[in-house]
């Protein structure tokens, strides 16, 4: 079927504001003021990058810190150019921007970039998530056995990163500290999780605990996710502690 | 006045403030389970609370996106607001979402696209909802009415009600040169559901609504004369860019009241 009127405007805005000016939308309208249809044309132009790169600063606000006002603002120009938003909500715009930066030429000099982007992408979903208030640790300890599927709570998600990036994420606004190799070089896993309530939580984790917490989240008994993680005895009560004092197993079944 | 997450902490300690109520931008809580949820059920039980959305995109041919409207159902029954407000315009397509107020033709077919969107979203709601006039930098060679023609005739078609934002309405008659007092007489008293101030910025050669510094002189006469018609209706000052302290908002919320309150009084009197 052929667009009617409107549609055919409506496309000609958005391509207009969007991409490439459309000369056709252009000639459908007048000027504000004393703006010609063009320059008039070119201020919702300039309106939209400029809200998604907000968007984008308010996501990855660390990431924005480490690159600089002038890197990360080219950064956000070039991944707006390419990526529309499909989402209602502003803040759901960047979801791909972590593998984006990854990608970036100059990600030779900073490759941690993608990892400290997954990250405050987590913790942006995860502010957002509802807290779900897992078992009390006395209820856990009571219904807890070797063999029980503990069901996590929190929520909790676990990330497990080729480089350190929690660190960079922690550094206060106004650090200005060159960020160096010794900063970022070496593997990072964490547990980002609520406690029942909405304050986002992080725990670094060693091999063997994220191995096991990542088992127990795939569904295995608890034996078999400590058996297969490495963890030692002392290890694996210091985790069953950190489960049970945070709330954040709903359910043990058997 | 606007609840915006600066006032959060603040208003979690439940102060005496001489605000009335609060609006809510209908996306920052429409999505989050989180923090931001938690205050605006908080401040809902000290306070009524008005959401008003940004993204319903009512002018738009797609209609809302998918999904939009029951997200704002759900919203709408934890919070139980006394209005539900989106614009008049349309926001962009469904593949590429402009997140802008963009301006629509005033046309036949402009107005039956718009009824046929918000009788579904009254639908879908259960209830009537306000369309905001919303501030534009063009206009449309094809637009067959005045914009406060197309505003009344889509209210009338649709069977909702109205937003009336007389610092929109001026920076429009600015901008396209009409007298703001021929819109603003324009809209009969009975549609309007809630007004909205706000400050625009002076761009040298075009008015752009910024939301950014409290209403200008003439926008305050404007309010006076449209209050006058129409007392009782609530008001709310927009402020969004460079959020000044909450003693200042709060004093320009009490000026418009006040305003408001002169006008019952000479009403009655
Ligand atoms: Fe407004």
């Amino acid at each position: 079927m052929k667009p009617g009127r409107l549609e055919r405007l409506q496309r000609g805005l958005v391509r207009s504001a969007t991409c490439a000016v459309d000369p056709d939308f252009v000639a459908a309208v007048e000027g504000g003021g004393r703006l010609s249809a063009a320059e008039a044309v070119a201020v919702y132009r300039r309106g939209y990058p400029a809200r998604l790169t907000e968007a984008l600063g308010e996501t990855f606000e660390a990431c924005w810190r480490v690159m600089g006002d002038e890197d990360f603002l080219a950064a956000c120009r070039e991944f707006v150019a390419r990526t529309p938003s499909r989402s209602h909500n502003l803040s759901d715009y960047g979801e791909t921007f972590p593998d984006f930066l990854a990608a970036r030429a100059d990600a030779e000099a900073a490759p941690f970039l993608g990892d400290l982007a997954r990250f405050e992408w987590a913790f942006k979903e995860l502010f957002h998530a509802a807290p779900r208030p897992g078992l009390s640790a006395a209820a856990l300890a009571k219904a807890a056995r070797p063999d029980s599927v503990l069901r996590l709570a929190g929520p909790l998600v676990l990330l497990s990163f080729g480089h350190r990036v929690y660190g960079l994420w922690k550094r206060d606004r106004a650090d200005a500290t060159p960020v160096t190799r010794a900063d970022w070089e070496g593997p990072e896993r964490l547990a980002l999780y609520k406690e029942g309530g909405n304050p986002v939580f992080v725990r670094e984790l060693s091999a063997p605990e994220h191995a096991a917490l990542a088992a127990l989240a795939a569904g295995r008994t608890a034996a078999d996710a400590l058996a297969g993680s490495g963890l030692d005895e002392a290890g694996a009560a210091a985790l069953f502690a950190f489960l049970a004092e945070g709330g954040l197993v709903a359910e043990a079944s058997r | 006045m606007g609840l915006r997450s600066a006032h959060y902490a603040r208003l979690l300690e439940r102060p005496r403030t001489r605000v009335r109520w609060f609006e809510a931008l209908t996306e920052n809580y429409m999505d989050s389970r989180g923090r931001p949820l938690e205050v605006l059920l908080k401040v809902r039980e000290d306070y009524p609370v008005a959401l008003h959305g940004v993204s319903l995109s009512v002018g738009g041919v797609e209609g809302p996106r998918p999904g939009y409207l029951e997200r704002l159902k759900a919203l709408a029954e934890r919070v139980q607001p006394f209005l539900i407000s989106d614009h008049l315009c349309f926001t962009g397509a469904h593949a590429s979402n402009v997140h802008d107020l963009l301006p629509l033709p005033y046309t036949e077919e402009a107005v039956a696209t718009v009824a046929r969107n918000a009788a579904r979203a009254q639908e879908v709601l259960g209830r009537r909802i306000a369309l905001e006039n919303v501030s534009s930098y063009l206009s449309y060679r094809e637009s067959a009415m005045t914009e406060w023609e197309f505003l009344v005739a889509v209210a009338r078609r649709a069977d909702c009600r109205i937003l009336l934002d007389v610092n929109n309405a001026f920076v429009s008659a600015q901008n396209h040169g009409f007298k703001a007092e021929d819109y603003l007489d324009a809209v009969p008293a009975e549609l309007v559901a809630q007004i909205h101030l706000g400050g625009y910025s002076d761009m040298g050669t075009f008015l752009f609504d910024t939301h950014s510094r409290a209403p200008t002189p003439p926008v305050w006469e404007l309010f006076r004369r449209t209050i006058a018609r129409m007392p009782g209706t609530p008001v709310l000052i927009e402020w969004d860019e460079a959020l000044p302290p909450w003693e200042t908002l709060e004093a320009q919320a009490v000026k418009a009241a006040e305003i408001e309150e002169e006008a019952r009084e000479a009403r009655t009197a």
